[in-house]
């Protein structure tokens, strides 16, 4: 687990919302450029798990780092992607101004966007298939185009790991069959994806390694393991006497 | 026919205080065009226009004490509209009541104190003049407020506004690349306050905010970019301050009633005939799908 691929280390990670636990305990270890699903019934904590990494929830107990021996990874860059819900899609805003955001972070208030700038946006527009429609509101897209304009601002923003909230809640099977070749292209490359996925069957189609969570961590691994039986009754029916 | 044109549009701005009740609508425009843009995708506009109503107490008690003093209506505005949203943060946590009944009710009581603290008081002024605003009271000091509430938003928008958009179209990115979202959303509070305050004499405290979200929602109807939104409420703000201002001279009514009826035409117009998010085009659609299910049928 402390080999020098592990991108991100959690330990005894402890979470409460107010006296409510939401998650125990949780010792687990990312390795670099692997596609992980973080699995759980509902109140299992994938969305806290997430959001513990991003550093917006306080630590009861434990520690998360990021980054590994490795030079280039000493400071891994995270980008979050919220769930489909959470964005007005009727906003007034064209795909390219959008994936444009994720280069705010490296510029000063005042900078316009330079010409690097432009080629990586250029470029993860090219990459995720945006090009024909970057001039478009985001409202008239299809569901897939949709969720590609939030993965292209991730990419813009130069990230290492990509944190998904539910990134196939609301897809159409077209759309579910791109996002899964786009995360296997990006398992090629080395990206590490961490994503919440609340559906048992796509998380064992698509990604090769799961965390299984029921507020503690159930099991860890290879996903086929990860799911068996005896952990999947575990988990759902702690859940169910937790909730 | 020029001569009419000239008595019609040029002659009513010879008087001063149509010059002054024109440029206090203008610097107004300017900034409530680029606030209700925020407001209105943030989808603030009710809470805007409770918080309007609720600023009467705070302007009626400051009046009450320090006279027609600029600093004293705006602070007391000011403690009025953060007493209403604090105090409706506050019932909402502490109690059953939800935020929207809490903001509600706070917001006609403070109403119902500022009406009855007005009329009570022996004034020159009346009740009317607060709430719907009259042209003939812009005074000096009046515009300097404008000339800087204006400029201080104008000011804002330009140095903030990737903070802006962001706060405004996806919190959650915001704060993951380190904004500070609620500041923004306070900035943006504290603007709408010190814009409604300054547009107290030309508009009143009921139609002020008119001016903010009118343009606004008109621009929405037309644009797919923010910031050809931005602009184009702007430009919507200043053109019906223009006509209302001489609806108001002409047909003799309240000029925060004519400038806020310019705006609600230009709004209706646009939410039928917009050629992408109006009814008429949805309508005519639906109609087009209806008959060639018929045909094909």
């Amino acid at each position: 687990m402390h080999s020098p691929e592990t991108i991100l280390r959690l330990r005894d990670v402890t979470v409460r919302y107010g006296r409510n636990p939401a998650l125990e305990g949780i010792t687990v270890g990312i390795p670099c450029g692997s596609l992980t699903a973080i699995l759980g019934p509902n109140g299992a904590g994938k969305s806290t798990l997430l959001k513990a990494i991003l550093g917006w929830m306080p630590l009861v107990r434990g520690d998360i780092r990021i980054g590994d021996a490795h030079p280039q990874h000493a400071l891994p860059r995270l980008a979050y992607l919220p769930q489909r819900h959470a964005i007005d899609w009727d906003f007034p805003i064209t795909v390219r101004a959008v994936v444009e955001q994720g280069r705010y972070p490296s510029l000063s208030p005042w900078r316009r966007l330079g010409g690097a700038d432009r080629e990586r946006v250029d470029r993860a527009i090219a990459e995720l298939d945006l090009g024909t429609v970057s001039d478009r509101q985001i409202c008239r897209l299809s569901g897939g185009q949709q969720q590609r304009v939030f993965l292209a601002r991730a990419l813009a923003q130069g990230a290492d790991i990509f944190l998904l909230d539910e990134p196939f809640a609301g897809l159409d099977l077209i759309a579910t069959e791109e996002l899964t070749h786009i995360f296997r292209s990006w398992e090629k490359q080395g990206r590490t994806v961490l994503a919440a996925v609340h559906d048992l069957h796509l998380a064992r189609a698509v990604f090769p390694r799961g965390v299984l969570l029921a507020r503690e961590l159930v099991a860890e691994g290879e996903i086929g393991a990860v799911l068996s039986e005896e952990h999947i009754n575990r988990a759902f029916r702690t859940g169910h006497l937790l909730l | 026919m020029l001569s009419t044109l000239s008595t019609f549009f040029i002659a009513p701005f010879h008087y001063g205080f149509m010059q002054h009740g024109l440029l206090s609508a203008l610097l107004l425009s300017l900034s409530g065009g680029l606030l209700g843009c925020v407001l209105v995708l943030r989808r603030l506009a009710l809470m805007g226009d409770a918080l309007s109503h609720s600023l009467l107490p705070g302007i009626g008690i400051a009046w009450l004490l320090f006279g027609l003093s600029t600093t004293a209506l705006f602070a007391g505005a000011l403690v009025a509209g953060l007493l209403t949203a604090l105090g409706s943060a506050l019932l909402s946590r502490l109690t059953r009541v939800k935020e929207d009944s809490a903001f509600g009710s706070l917001f006609l009581i403070f109403f119902g104190a500022g009406v009855a603290l007005l009329s009570r008081l022996p004034t020159r002024l009346n009740l009317a003049h607060f709430l719907f605003g009259s042209i003939l009271g812009v005074s000096n000091a009046d515009l300097r407020l404008a000339a800087a509430s204006s400029a201080l938003t104008l000011l804002v928008f330009l140095g903030f506004y990737r903070s802006i958009l962001l706060e405004t179209f996806d919190p959650v990115f915001h704060r993951a690349i380190g904004g500070h979202g609620g500041i923004v959303h306070l900035g943006i509070l504290a603007l709408t306050v010190l814009n409604l305050v300054a547009a107290l004499q030309t508009m009143g405290i009921v139609l002020g905010l008119g001016l903010f979200l009118l343009p606004a929602v008109t621009a929405y109807l037309w644009c797919d970019r923010f910031e050809r939104m931005l602009s184009l409420s702007v430009a919507l703000a200043m053109a019906g301050s223009v006509a209302g201002i001489l609806l108001s001279y002409h047909a003799g009514v309240a000029s925060g009633a004519s400038i806020v009826l310019c705006l609600g035409a230009f709004f209706l117009l646009s939410a039928i005939f917009s050629p992408n998010h109006g009814a008429a085009g949805k309508v005519a659609a639906w109609i087009r799908d209806h008959r060639h299910a018929a045909d094909t049928r």
